[in-house]
């Protein structure tokens, strides 16, 4: 094999590895090895990360029939946060043509008709939903929701979990998303609402919306949401946070696949790793789960994630199919 | 020079130069075989090179290069004729195919994108497609396909590196090679 091919061949198998998910801090070390190890190497790896990204080019082709499509019935649609809204919405209204005729029937639909659904997510599990009007919306883990759309109001209902909406602008027809005591209204904006137990956060990322607190089925108090804001509602009790894009970006991290955090205790990160998979992190007594940590990871490797803390905090961790137990 | 400055002017200078480069490399040069060869030491030297300061005209920098480099292979493999240094010393060097090539033109590179997934085999096709479109992982693409992770890796690597050479215009001069661009053969001999 000639030096150009093993190279080509070495940075393949690394760009591929890099693909699938950040490297462990022992596959990292191996690979700054190989790739300081000579310019042929940088050249090899650099070339071919700059063809590959060019190929994403793909998802602006317009693939017609011959365009292979997944069988699963949950296809993960991960590169929906990566790429541009436009070229989304072409895609993805070209994507349901195929996945049942749902979108296709609904995209002509005049508001007039009425249209319901209902769509959830399991563990680990992500999901977009068009909507007939042009909204958007992205379901996270172990997450459930109802729409209902007539001519006076787009009305959604989240069951659980927690769900980004990017709505259309849609002056007559105002849009509603109900979260148990709390209803968020909105013209056309983009935010996340997700519910916990006890409470439910609304994080804005662009226009405004309308945090309504409800009882009876009649609004008792109304706090006003502006971009980079995050509110939480608990109770009766509604907490608007300082201003911070990074929080709202923060909050929204998950629809990139990643979980990121500030300053945060590893109890409340254990939490959070445990929501997406069902395989748990497991804290042992005490002592842990004050450890504040800073850092953004994959949502679906809590055993990255543990490795990470027995590098950084010589903890020692303890793994087996249903569980990652940390402790000291 | 920092790593991360030598890798944005390779990846926004060199990289785009590629068909002029490889074509340069294949008239000059009588072994097809060795082109990706020499084009990769090629690099190689222009990075070394750039470790000093980064060239100020990079196209005329990569040919001298690629110049020097075809003459030392050559003597080296005793393949040196008064034709083949003759034609090195004449680089190319016309302004007007100089601007066109500084950036991998978009709508360009749409195309070379789309041509170059039509080279590759079905399957190749499926699993780029899925991990390009769908973002799908190694295992993700494994469990679609009904197919092993090694199966699926190595499939990757060659969908990687197949449309890279195609999108850095190597596969296209390659097809058209045989038709629009005979290599010379002036009888040189070994």
């Amino acid at each position: 094999m000639s030096r150009a091919e093993q190279a080509s061949l070495e940075a393949a198998q690394w760009l591929t590895a890099q693909c699938d998910g950040p490297l462990s801090n022992e596959e990292q070390a191996i690979f700054e090895e190989w790739l300081n190890a000579s310019d042929g190497n940088k050249a090899a790896y650099w070339r071919l990360e700059l063809g590959w990204e060019e190929a994403g080019r793909i998802n602006a082709l317009d693939l017609g029939h011959d365009g292979f499509e997944p069988q699963s019935d949950s296809p993960k649609w991960r590169w929906w946060a990566g790429i541009g809204l436009a070229a989304s919405v072409a895609l993805m209204i070209g994507i349901y043509q195929f996945a049942g005729g749902w979108a296709v029937t609904q995209v002509g639909a005049r508001p007039s008709e009425l249209a319901s659904a209902s769509y959830s997510t399991s563990v680990g599990e992500k999901h977009l939903v068009g909507l007939p009007d042009g909204s958007r919306i992205q379901l996270n883990t172990q997450s459930s929701l109802r729409t209902r759309f007539t001519s006076d109001q787009r009305e959604v209902w989240l069951d659980r979990g927690e769900a980004f909406f990017d709505v259309a602008h849609r002056e007559d027809q105002p849009f509603v998303v109900h979260a148990g005591d709390r209803e968020i209204s909105v013209l056309g904006t983009q935010f996340s609402v997700r519910r916990d137990k006890d409470k439910t956060t609304v994080a804005v990322l662009e226009g405004r919306v309308r945090l309504v607190e409800m009882k009876d089925n009649r609004p008792v108090r109304t706090s006003l949401i502006t971009a980079g804001d995050i509110a939480v509602a608990s109770d009766t009790a509604t907490f608007v946070g300082a201003k911070s894009e990074n929080g709202v970006e923060q909050a929204l991290s998950w629809r990139d696949g990643m979980l990121a955090f500030d300053q945060e205790p590893l109890s409340t990160i254990a939490a959070e790793f445990n929501r997406y998979n069902t395989r748990k992190l497991v804290l042992d007594a005490g002592v842990l789960g004050e450890i504040r940590i800073t850092g953004t990871f994959p949502s679906d490797k809590p055993d990255a994630f543990a490795r990470l803390l027995r590098e950084a905090y010589g903890l020692r961790v303890d793994e087996n199919e249903q569980h990652i137990r940390i402790y000291r | 020079m920092e790593d991360r400055e030598i890798r944005d002017w390779f990846r926004r200078e060199v990289l785009p130069l590629e068909k002029s480069l490889t074509q340069f490399i294949r008239r000059n040069w009588r072994v097809e075989a060795d082109v990706a060869d020499l084009r990769h030491d090629v690099y190689e030297l222009a990075l070394s090179g750039a470790r000093k300061g980064l060239p100020h005209a990079t196209r005329a920098y990569l040919f001298v290069i690629a110049r020097n480099h075809l003459i030392n292979r050559a003597k080296r493999a005793r393949l040196v004729s008064f034709e083949l240094v003759a034609d090195l010393e004449s680089i190319d060097n016309d302004p007007s195919s100089f601007d066109h090539e500084r950036q991998l033109v978009a709508r360009d590179m749409l195309r070379r994108v789309e041509k170059g997934l039509a080279t590759l085999t079905p399957r190749v096709r499926q699993i780029v497609m899925l991990r390009k479109i769908h973002g799908f992982n190694t295992k993700e693409t494994a469990d679609e396909l009904g197919i092993g992770l090694d199966a699926v890796r190595k499939q990757t690597s060659v969908g990687m590196r197949a449309l890279t050479d195609y999108i850095l215009g190597l596969g296209e001069e390659a097809e058209r090679g045989v038709i629009a661009f005979p290599r010379r053969d002036k009888g040189k001999s070994k």
